[in-house]
């Protein structure tokens, strides 16, 4: 019976049914099978208004929407070209860069494509760039800076796993720069017979690229520079986000009409409720398999053919790259976190280093059929088949890949500057 | 009339998400200056933007019902012919449909008891008075999905070509 209502919610999920109806109805279950009363569902929903950095979700949600409706795009690409654009295949690293520090801005809902990605596309081409190269880095590129403060998954991460968030600001660091090293070093070495005009870097296109940016350059100063030094809390500083985003793009720069602003924030909301809505149903349904023991059956079977740590993050690894390629990173994070981590824990693992290893290993999620979002982004963005862009993203994701071994196999590298 | 009343119940749900979310930016940065300025901010603001955080989620969760832009895998109806992806909508609808229902009933049964024993919050105001949202979101959504099924069964047994050219 069981195995049957469990078969069931896979199908249903797989032809598209609402995540949290398939958690909550498996929730419902478990509570059934316990003997517990159902309204214990509502307890633990409710539990969402007992987490105070919960709040730092909708408003940075509504900051990167905001941005990523006026011109900050343009300005940012074009500040980024003035700063790197003299080095040889400057403009494929001026591409990683910007859409590293706007993902990290806007949360990982795909926009950065749209908003920085739209802007890359054509002037990589006009730059002589092979198309197929383009396509695959601005599509790879749409979920880098995934690991970078103060991007949604990590708050996200910290919430679940009860760690620090400041602590995964400052871990993220490393491994995120690792992936866009490891990136622009493939970059330049694909790029290595071609010569891109490179402009030379002029201290009056930069002055002219900040004093354009004026507005906007305080925001990731203020924000990175309050939680760092420990003068915000991280919902403090989403809070900060949103008003001084709204104020400048909509009064001082006056880039978004108000009559406009009412559905932003609407669009916005609508992936607000449904992350927000997945972590509610998910409360329940990870608590009742807590209190049913599911973590330690998981560890006694794991144990059954894993006896080291190096065996265990190889598995580990394999089983988020699959969970990664079937289910989108908010809900990886809420259903398997709690679950994992005692797991982790037994074998050793730094909950910080774990969360490290699994948003970069959910970061490749974003790239890999069947359902990487980032693959339908840009197909339905750049009018490319979708198995043009599966073919074009290869090559980067087999970097990422090798990135998040590194990340995996080299604990240090995310647990240097944490105290 | 039903359009009237459709309409109204989207423009009741747009103002909710904007004043929440409007509300929730003006009084946590408001809390942040009342920090730095007067040393201290509200005490029931924390616990009231809580509650909002919670609000917010259940009204962007029945918005995103109605546009039909809820989180999920669907991998497998692209491979299916129009009529059985129609099929297929009909069926996870009406799941999502019975789900949401459960949901909603069991937290009115959460909220009736809570009103029972009186519990409160933001000090001194009746807990039931916030948790009540739970419930009404859930049997909105329960609501909308139900109409997606009624849609897509009228749809599914219409000729074919009409279907073909809807979806």
């Amino acid at each position: 019976m069981m195995i049957v209502f469990g078969l069931l919610l896979v199908v249903l999920a797989l032809f598209g049914a609402p995540l949290f109806a398939i958690i909550g109805a498996s929730a419902m279950w478990s509570y059934y099978r316990e003997d517990i009363d159902l309204s214990a569902l509502a307890i633990e929903f409710f539990s969402i208004a007992e987490m105070p950095v919960l709040l730092a979700i909708p408003l940075f949600t509504f900051a990167g929407y905001l941005l990523s409706e006026s011109q900050a795009p343009s300005r940012l690409v074009r500040l980024t070209r003035a700063l790197l654009g003299w080095m040889p295949g400057g403009l494929a690293i001026v591409s990683l860069a910007a859409c590293a520090f706007f993902t990290a801005f806007t949360g990982a809902s795909g926009v950065t494509i749209i908003a920085i990605g739209a802007i890359l596309f054509p002037a990589l081409a006009e730059a002589g760039y092979d198309r197929k190269f383009n396509l695959g880095l601005v599509t790879s590129a749409g979920s880098l800076g995934l690991l970078f403060a103060p991007s949604l998954p990590l708050i996200l991460y910290g919430i679940v796993a009860q760690v620090p968030i400041d602590d995964l600001f400052v871990a993220g660091v490393l491994p995120g720069m690792l992936m866009l090293v490891m990136l622009a070093g493939y970059c330049l070495w694909v790029n290595r017979g071609q010569r891109e005009e490179t402009v030379k870097f002029s201290w009056s296109r930069v002055g002219a690229a900040i004093k354009e940016s004026a507005w906007e350059l305080p925001l990731p100063i203020v924000v990175l520079g309050g939680i760092y030094s420990g003068y915000f809390a991280v919902s403090e500083a989403a809070a900060v986000t949103a008003l001084y985003a709204l104020i400048v793009e909509v009064f001082i720069l006056k880039e978004i009409p108000l009559p406009r602003l009412p559905g932003i924030m609407r669009e916005s909301m609508l992936l607000v409720g449904g992350i927000l809505v997945i972590l509610g149903v998910s409360l329940a349904s990870t608590n009742v398999m807590i209190d049913a023991g599911v973590p330690q059956q998981l560890l006694a079977w794991i144990s059954g053919f894993v006896d080291g740590q190096v065996s265990f993050l190889l598995l580990l690894l394999l089983f988020l790259l699959l969970l990664g390629a079937i289910l989108d990173i908010f809900s990886a994070l809420v259903l398997v976190v709690p679950l994992i981590l005692p797991v982790a824990l037994q074998y050793g693992i730094e909950p910080v280093h774990l969360g490290m290893i699994f948003l970069a290993a959910m970061q490749l999620g974003y790239l890999t059929p069947p359902v990487g979002l980032n693959l339908f982004i840009a197909s339905y963005r750049f009018e490319r088949p979708i198995t043009e862009v599966y073919s074009a993203t290869f090559p980067f994701l087999v970097i990422l890949m090798l990135s998040v071994i590194v990340i995996t196999f080299w604990p240090q590298l995310s647990l240097v500057f944490v105290s | 009339m039903l359009k009237r009343l459709a309409k109204l119940g989207g423009f009741a749900e747009d103002a909710a998400l904007v004043l929440l979310l409007t509300a929730m930016i003006v009084l946590a940065s408001g809390q942040i200056i009342m920090r730095n300025v007067f040393g201290d901010g509200f005490i029931w603001a924390d616990e009231a933007l809580r509650l909002m955080v919670l609000w917010l989620a259940l009204a962007g969760a029945v918005a995103a019902s109605r546009a039909d832009k809820h989180i999920s895998i669907n991998v497998m109806s692209r491979f299916l012919p129009p009529k059985g992806r129609l099929f297929a909508r009909v069926l996870t609808n009406l799941f999502t449909a019975v789900v949401c229902a459960f949901v909603a009933y069991h937290a009115w049964q959460f909220v009736s008891l809570s009103k029972e024993f009186e519990d409160e919050l933001l000090g001194g105001l009746p807990a039931w008075w916030f948790q009540i949202v739970i419930p009404v979101a859930f049997a909105l959504m329960s609501w909308r999905y139900a109409c997606f099924v009624i849609v897509d069964t009228v749809g599914f047994f219409r000729p074919a070509r009409n279907v073909a050219a809807e979806s």
